[in-house]
């Protein structure tokens, strides 16, 4: 079968590297592992696999040095396995250019998840050369991009620019982490002390307005110290 | 930072020093009561040693001292003379006396340290006495159900099943335990500071939330909280860590919970956190050491014991003495009992 995605998979630990491809192969995956960096790299170079699932503590290279080469060699997503690190880890490695990471232990749910958004956001992004998305709906929220409108469940929300601004940018790259630092960059184009405060109090306001309760987010979920996950939308 | 300190000292000394010299010119002048004088400067170095808590000050500002004492209090003023054996053998007394005093300041002060690093070993061994006990039942189950199924060929699916499903259920057990051992070492980690950053409350009671209801799909948690936007300073992945233990150790001990509140509203500068329960309270025996101790009781045998009373509430205590706070648990009047902490906000300039 070769219209399966191939799913590239790089992690030390036997066991792991054993259960991951389990659980991806039941789930319809084409699976190649490799068990140190260099062979992840030419295993990277020679299959252009769709997505790279690594592990950060590979026994002869730092996992965190192999996602600069990957960057180089093309846009495929890179989902990061770490050990609990704190948010600095995370956001360093996002930051690197990794897609979305994954903390140890993880179960098989959230490692599908997180394969299905990964996969699913970089397909969009290809699509996008063509044809532009013009909707983003989930839960009952619906964001009409050009123009410039949210309702939730037909009643319409009334955003300042800015807050306008910041969901776009989450749903456009919904089900995955944009750090602080990324949207910061992107909706200010300047970062200063006061920024990720400034953020963290639009973030207040867009909840408030959207009608979200803390332990009940339906839309945006948090990544303490990291940042921000618009949900996936439906299908 | 430590240059900083050396500065401070050494300005300390020769203020002090400076200071009982003025002091003592002046009673002189006025009352020529010379006798005074030796006396003052040993105050003046008893001081330095105790405050420095160093050797080297001290016995450097006793020669000092001694010297000052030849050059302008005993005759001839204001020259040396170390030939009148008189100044000498007073000389040589203050120097004994000020190097026994500064001597003396410094080993009270290894011993404070030595009792307290005694004080941590004791919790430590505790500490790994609990866990390495709480370990031993859940790796049980592990090791035994694994085993069970690579061994044996014939088992049903059913059976299968059953046992992967306690594997599942005693490893996420574990991975609870491990997050808090982390916690701990994070925190007992040579006195490092905590690196706190500003978290806005919402997010956080949100992700506590996620947390718990992911182990606790069917506990229901009522959340009041305050209006206002906001943001306490602290170290996230702890203080998540302190609410989760606390909304479980809900769940795990207070019998005949019907309600499970978490509640956060302010008090002066102070975000203070309540954990509300409805279930049995806690045995008055019990409150007194209830963060101190790890319940690995004498009179139980090691194993009966029930899993998880251990190291969870311990671990909020410390987590919260790192953030300068304290936590207290008592009982309600109503029934049930209450969890409470407090955190400083940060002071707001922004709207």
């Amino acid at each position: 079968m070769s219209n399966k995605f191939k799913i590239l998979v790089i992690e030390d630990e036997v066991n792991i590297c054993h259960f991951v491809k389990t659980i991806l192969e039941s789930n319809g995956y084409q699976v190649l592992d490799a068990h140190s960096g260099s062979v992840g790299k030419m295993q990277f170079l020679s299959h252009c696999p769709d997505l790279v699932i690594l592990d950060l503590g590979l026994p002869d290279m730092d996992g965190n040095d192999l996602i600069p080469f990957m960057r180089e060699e093309g846009a495929t997503p890179i989902i990061v396995l770490s050990a609990r690190s704190n948010e600095k880890d995370k956001v360093t490695t996002l930051d690197a250019g990794a897609n979305d990471y994954i903390t140890k232990p993880f179960g098989t749910e959230e490692l599908l998840a997180r394969v299905r958004a990964t996969l699913r956001n970089s397909r969009q992004k290809m699509d996008a050369d063509g044809v532009v998305r013009s909707s983003y709906a989930v839960n009952g929220l619906l964001i009409e991009y050009d123009r410039r409108r949210i309702t939730v469940k037909g009643e319409e929300v009334k955003l300042t620019q800015t807050e306008y601004n910041i969901v776009e940018l989450l749903a456009s790259h919904s089900g995955r982490v944009l750090t602080y630092t990324e949207i910061i960059n992107k909706i200010w184009r300047y970062a200063d002390p006061g920024s990720i405060k400034k953020l963290q109090v639009n973030m207040a306001n867009i909840r408030k307005k959207l009608g979200e309760k803390p332990g009940e987010n339906q839309y945006i979920a948090n990544e303490l110290g990291v940042g921000y996950r618009m949900v996936q939308e439906d299908d | 930072m430590k240059l900083k300190k050396v500065v401070i000292k050494i300005g300390f000394t020769i203020l002090m020093l400076v200071i009982s010299f003025l002091i003592s010119l002046f009673v002189v002048e006025l009352t020529e009561m010379y006798s005074v004088v030796p006396a003052l400067f040993t105050l003046a170095v008893f001081i330095i040693a105790l405050a420095t808590r160093d050797y080297i000050y001290g016995i450097v500002s006793s020669f000092v001292s001694v010297l000052a004492l030849n050059f302008a209090f005993t005759f001839p003023y204001f020259k040396f003379n170390f030939s009148i054996p008189e100044n000498l053998v007073s000389g040589v007394i203050m120097l004994t006396i000020t190097t026994l005093s500064s001597t003396l300041t410094i080993k009270i002060k290894q011993q404070e340290s030595l009792r307290a690093e005694t004080e941590k070993e004791k919790m430590r061994a505790n500490l790994l006495r609990a866990v390495s006990h709480d370990l031993r039942t859940p790796l049980t189950t592990i090791y035994g159900s694994s085993s069970a199924i690579v061994e044996n060929k014939e088992l049903t699916k059913e059976q299968v099943w059953k046992l992967a499903e306690g594997i599942k259920v005693d490893a996420q057990w574990l991975m609870g335990m491990v997050e808090n051992l982390l916690s701990v070492t994070k925190i007992d980690n040579g006195n490092v500071k905590l690196i706190k950053t500003p978290v806005v409350l919402d997010e956080l009671v949100d992700s506590v939330l996620l947390r718990f209801r992911k182990r606790y799909p069917k506990q229901s948690v009522e959340v009041q909280l305050p209006d206002e936007f906001v943001i306490i300073p602290m170290d996230a992945v702890l203080i998540e860590q302190v609410l989760v233990n606390l909304l479980e150790n809900a769940v795990q001990h207070a019998h005949g919970m019907t309600e499970l509140r978490l509640k956060v509203y302010e008090k002066d500068d102070n975000a203070v956190f309540e954990i509300h329960d409805n279930g049995c309270g806690i045995p008055k025996e019990r409150l007194a050491n209830l963060f101190t101790g790890y319940f690995v009781s004498e009179d139980a045998p090691a194993d009966c014991q029930k899993r998880n009373m251990g190291i969870g509430l311990s671990v909020c205590a410390s987590i919260i003495k790192a953030h300068d706070g304290e936590i207290t648990a008592e009982n309600k009047k109503e029934g049930g009992c209450v969890f409470r902490f407090a955190l400083e906000m940060e002071k707001d300039e922004y709207e």
